[in-house]
């Protein structure tokens, strides 16, 4: 008897987990995106070249990448209609810079020297873009319309026109090697399909591989005609940008598929339940992030059938998958309902929400219309892009606030401690104001040296690591011959700060028991931070339990406000060399854990070295009765306001969607926040006892979805410290 | 004094509540009953004074306890307000209220305060926001229906339907409580009646049936709730009151068994906000 669809679903379900497990034995904790990513194969290994990575440029990428693609291995499933799937990334085979020990990336500082800008960095804890990759989304759109035959034609053809320009010759020479080394991967899948259709009994499955044959034998090299190719065409993209470069910005999905989903089925070639399962396997092949819905320029809601279809996909699968639907007040009421439900039916994260009035305040920044703004769209951890057009570098750059703060007190107060006792000199006395002006001192200082580091960043990026995948689906590039680092449409550049509530919290803090209160005298303060409030129990708790941000109306409040404004100010009156600049936003990803262990303890009561807060959300223990709604109204007050998020993390139980009208209430929620100016919600619903044995136990619950912050990953691939970080934050949440 | 000034003691408003009444909703918990239910879950209401809420386990030893508590050990519950002072944090949630949600008086009962009861229900009608009030209904008419007159949503409790036991288990007899609710009826307002559950007390079908049999004949009835006793009151220590009773919860087919006995009577019949099917 041939294979059900609901047999086939469940099978690549528990591969993927097994998948999980495997991954987990190579890579140990991978505290990461799951990215659909499959294991390694015994034996594998990749040398690059030379050996110790040092390659850079665009011959060097040029020639690594090919080298590890022909090595590579195929992956085909006879139970999938797409096929491809990474196990490795270029990425980690560049010699890393140890000369840098507080960035991660690899850069070859002995080439291109950047001493002199890391003083900044050191001092206040910064995360700077040097060295780094992606973090901008391609236009599909491009991709789609060209394949890869048509992307060598407009390759070849460009080289002709720049025939004299060695630096460009050298350019389009690497995207040809990089295309043609994508259209061997695929023949190797082509002649794998083959080799297993032979061997295949089952009827509905030779059905399924011989489609799956006849798509790629047309997507190797041809524009994508169908659904299904559009969708293959899609895999191999995402497939091959993540091995280059761990790419995982995606698109619209509902909206770019649309038009091949409606020709098949008006031509009886495709059915809702293929469609269905075509979907399920693109979310497979890769956790790119997708948006949902959305709206026209005039307000349309753009729901659609493949909108409702996506969901189904994911919810038949129920794996890990960053889905993002779009709120507008014009929204598809039931689809909205839909997409919440599921948050609570399958609890694995997806779907998230941004919010189209917050996402649109991408117009305030210069130069951007409606329909630019429009296209923004939701395709990274916590960010957005235009796709095709934009390099934002988005979660790439971070300045530790609460570094700066504490940088700024040390100068007050130790200042006030070497002032001559003899005589008075009311510049040393230790003031809020003084404290404040301190912090905006510094934060200028931190947004320069970051902002340096972006231009030099950018004026190298070519040399160091050309996007050479990427770039094939972005605007001029290959028309002009040029890297995407030099010719964006659009150079809005983020700048994410760190630390908001633990900051906010600190200056709250001050104020109530030092400056109002006199509970505690600054120098009293100052001795229980610098020992940790060793022995001092009791003052730690004092400052812990001060009035806190999203308490609503509270000390907290103000400062956090007041931060956001001297934040959003200095970031943006920062200036940039002709076409740059910066966009402020509250995005930590998952850095809180490191940026923490710079900075001593706090006057929020915050022990030295523990992590700082998440994103834009409050210290744990904010409120007693945690109310959401104080949540999301305290987060809705502190975006920024030019287009980049400042994102309302959450946790429910799932017994809120059990009582009657509960799935309507968190609906509600939702639309309150997103109303607001809200800009991304990412949702966890956990069972408090699984939760608790997935923590002592990881490996008793291996299916177990969170979302960490704007990623989703499986609980078990998570190390201790991340799984206490969301153990703490669904706590609190009760 | 005018609806905005006028003063009363709280014990504490909750934000995002979701078992009192439609959508999302903001509980004002007014302080002090007239009841003395055994079984009470917020003892801290009990009393209309301010009172200290303890919890040893946090304590730190600092023994600086009349300077001030910081680690919740000593928490003192119950403060003076006005009522614009409560509607301004009621108001902050607004944004959540479409869709149903709003106000929730309850506590302690609303209507022992009844002048500033009825001074925050103007307040929030002013504001256009729904009210709704969870009653014990046991008060004389002059105290609890010029409340129940600003109401958008009536959830009240019948706890027992045997008088002497409602007297024995509450401190109160149930007379006035149903003619109170049937007087209610005229005021055409959706009426949720509730019952707690408790194992020993009422956990009885005839008990449950005959007070579904009652609700059954209110004409605004929308629903017939049972909420299972939970110990949470156990935990709450009060400074110089005595520990809570503590009750056996009713397990799941014994609430089962009496949310049947429930539905013979023919009302929409829930369980801690779950409708039957469901439970």
């Amino acid at each position: 008897m041939a294979i059900t669809d609901q047999e086939r679903y469940r099978a690549l379900k528990q591969t993927k987990l097994n998948h999980t497990r495997e991954k987990c034995a190579q890579q140990g904790y991978m505290d990461a995106d799951d990215y659909g990513s499959v294991p390694l194969p015994d034996g594998y290994k990749f040398v690059p070249i030379p050996p110790d990575g040092d390659f850079y440029g665009y011959a060097g990428w040029a020639e690594n990448f090919e080298a590890f693609i022909d090595n590579h291995p195929v992956y085909v499933d006879r139970l999938e209609l797409l096929c491809g799937r990474w196990c490795d990334k270029l990425t980690a085979y560049r010699k890393p810079d140890t000369d840098v020990p507080l960035e991660q990336r690899a850069f070859p500082g002995d080439r291109f020297p950047y001493d002199e800008l890391l003083a900044p960095v050191y001092l206040y804890g910064l995360d700077t873009a040097i060295g780094s990759d992606t973090h901008f989304c391609s236009d599909y759109r491009i991709g789609l319309r060209l394949g890869w035959g048509g992307f060598l034609k407009a390759i070849r053809q460009g080289r002709v026109r720049h025939a004299q320009d060695p630096e460009k010759r050298a350019f389009y020479d690497a995207e040809e090697k990089t295309v043609l080394a994508i259209q061997r991967w695929i023949a190797r899948h082509i002649a794998e399909i083959k080799r297993l259709l032979v061997a295949e009994q089952d009827p509905a499955l030779r059905i399924s591989l011989q489609k799956m044959l006849e798509c790629n034998r047309n997507v190797i090299e041809k524009p994508a005609s169908s659904f299904l190719e559009a969708c293959q065409y899609m895999a191999w993209f995402n497939s091959v940008s993540r091995m280059y470069d761990r790419d995982g910005a995606g698109c619209d999905l509902d909206q770019i598929l649309l038009p091949y989903y409606e020709k098949d089925i008006e031509r009886g070639v495709l059915t809702r339940d293929e469609a269905r399962f075509i979907l399920a396997n693109l979310l497979l092949v890769d956790t790119h992030y997708y948006q949902l819905s959305g709206c026209d320029l005039d307000g349309n809601d753009m729901t659609n059938e493949l909108s409702y279809l996506t969901l189904e996909a994911a919810h038949e699968l129920n794996i890990a998958a960053n889905l993002t639907v779009r709120y507008h007040r014009n929204i598809d009421p039931d689809f909205f309902r839909q997409a919440v439900a599921y948050n609570f039916n399958d609890r694995n994260g997806w779907p998230r929400f941004s919010g189209h009035e917050g996402m649109m305040k991408y117009l305030n920044n210069q130069g951007i219309d409606q329909a630019t703004a429009l296209e923004r769209i939701a395709v990274g951890c916590g960010w957005s892009a235009v796709p095709g057009r934009e390099l934002p570098l988005n979660d790439l750059v971070k300045i530790n606030c609460a570094r700066v703060f504490e940088v700024a007190l040390n100068e007050m107060m130790l200042s006030a401690a070497e002032a001559p006792k003899d005589v008075y000199y009311p510049a040393y006395e230790p003031s809020l104001e003084r404290l404040s002006h301190l912090f905006k001192k510094h934060l200028a200082r931190a947004v320069d040296g970051l902002a340096k580091c972006l231009e030099f960043h950018l004026s190298h990026m070519h040399q160091v690591m050309p996007e050479l995948v990427m770039n094939l689906q972005m605007r001029h590039c290959i028309e002009e011959g040029l890297n995407v680092s030099q010719c964006a449409e659009l150079y809005t550049l983020c700048v994410d700060g760190v630390g908001l509530g633990t900051v906010a919290d600190s200056f709250a803090a001050i104020e109530q028991r030092v400056v109002v209160e006199k509970k505690l005298s600054w120098e009293q303060l100052f001795h229980a931070l610098r020992t940790n409030f060793k022995d001092d129990e009791r003052t730690r708790l004092m400052l812990k339990n001060s009035e806190r941000y999203c308490q609503g109306g509270s000390l907290g409040d103000k400062w956090a406000e007041a931060v956001t404004q001297d934040f959003t100010a200095l970031v943006r009156a920062q200036p940039m060399s002709e076409g740059k600049q910066l966009v402020p936003g509250w995005f930590s990803w998952s850095k809180t854990i490191h940026f923490g262990q710079q900075v001593g303890a706090t006057p929020n009561g915050r022990g030295a070295y523990e992590p700082l807060t998440h994103g834009a959300n409050p210290t744990p223990g904010f409120r007693r009765d945690g109310a959401p709604t104080a949540l999301a109204n305290g987060i809705a007050m502190v975006q920024p306001g030019y287009g980049n998020a400042a994102p309302l993390q959450i946790e429910f139980d799932p017994k809120i969607s059990a009582e009657e009208g509960g799935i309507e209430r968190v609906a509600q929620l939702i639309k309150g926040h997103l109303d607001q100016g809200g800009t991304l919600i990412n949702i966890n619903v956990l069972d408090r006892d699984v939760l608790m044995q997935a923590h002592e136990n990881p490996d008793s619950h291996p299916d177990l979805v969170v979302r960490v912050t704007g990623f989703t990953a499986y609980f078990c691939t998570l190390s201790p410290e991340f799984r206490q970080l969301v153990v703490d934050r669904f706590l609190d949440g009760l | 004094m005018d609806n905005a000034s006028c003063t009363g003691i709280v014990t504490d408003i909750q934000r995002f509540s979701v078992h009192d009444g439609f959508g999302i909703r903001t509980s004002v918990f007014l302080k002090g009953c007239n009841m003395r239910c055994a079984w009470c879950h917020n003892p801290e209401t009990i009393s209309f004074e301010p009172e200290l809420l303890l919890d040893p386990a946090k304590c730190i030893g600092c023994g600086q306890c009349d300077q001030g508590c910081y680690s919740g050990a000593r928490r003192l519950v119950g403060r003076e307000m006005s009522a614009e002072k409560v509607m301004r944090e009621v108001l902050m949630d607004r944004a959540y209220y479409e869709g149903g949600g709003g106000m929730t008086l309850t506590g302690g009962e609303p209507s022992c305060q009844s002048d500033f009861a009825r001074g925050l229900m103007q307040l929030a009608r002013q504001e256009g926001i729904h009210t709704a009030i969870e009653t014990n209904m046991s008060l004389p008419v002059d105290l609890l229906f010029p409340v129940l007159s600003l109401c958008d949503l009536l959830l009240c409790d019948v706890k027992l339907w045997d008088e002497q036991a409602h007297q024995k288990w509450t401190g109160v007899g149930n007379r006035l409580i149903r003619s109170n609710i049937q007087a209610a009826d005229e005021l055409n307002i959706p009426i949720v009646v509730r019952t707690p559950l408790v194992a020993g007390v009422n956990d009885e079908p005839e008990q449950i049936g005959a007070i579904a049999q009652f609700a059954a004949g209110l004409k605004n009835l929308l629903a017939y709730e049972l909420l299972p006793y939970h110990a949470l009151g156990t935990a709450k220590l009060i400074e110089g009151a005595s520990p809570q009773q503590r009750f056996e919860a009713p397990d799941k087919q014994r609430i089962l068994r009496l949310a049947q006995a429930a539905r013979e009577a023919r009302v929409p019949v829930r369980v801690a906000g779950v409708a039957l099917e469901g439970v």
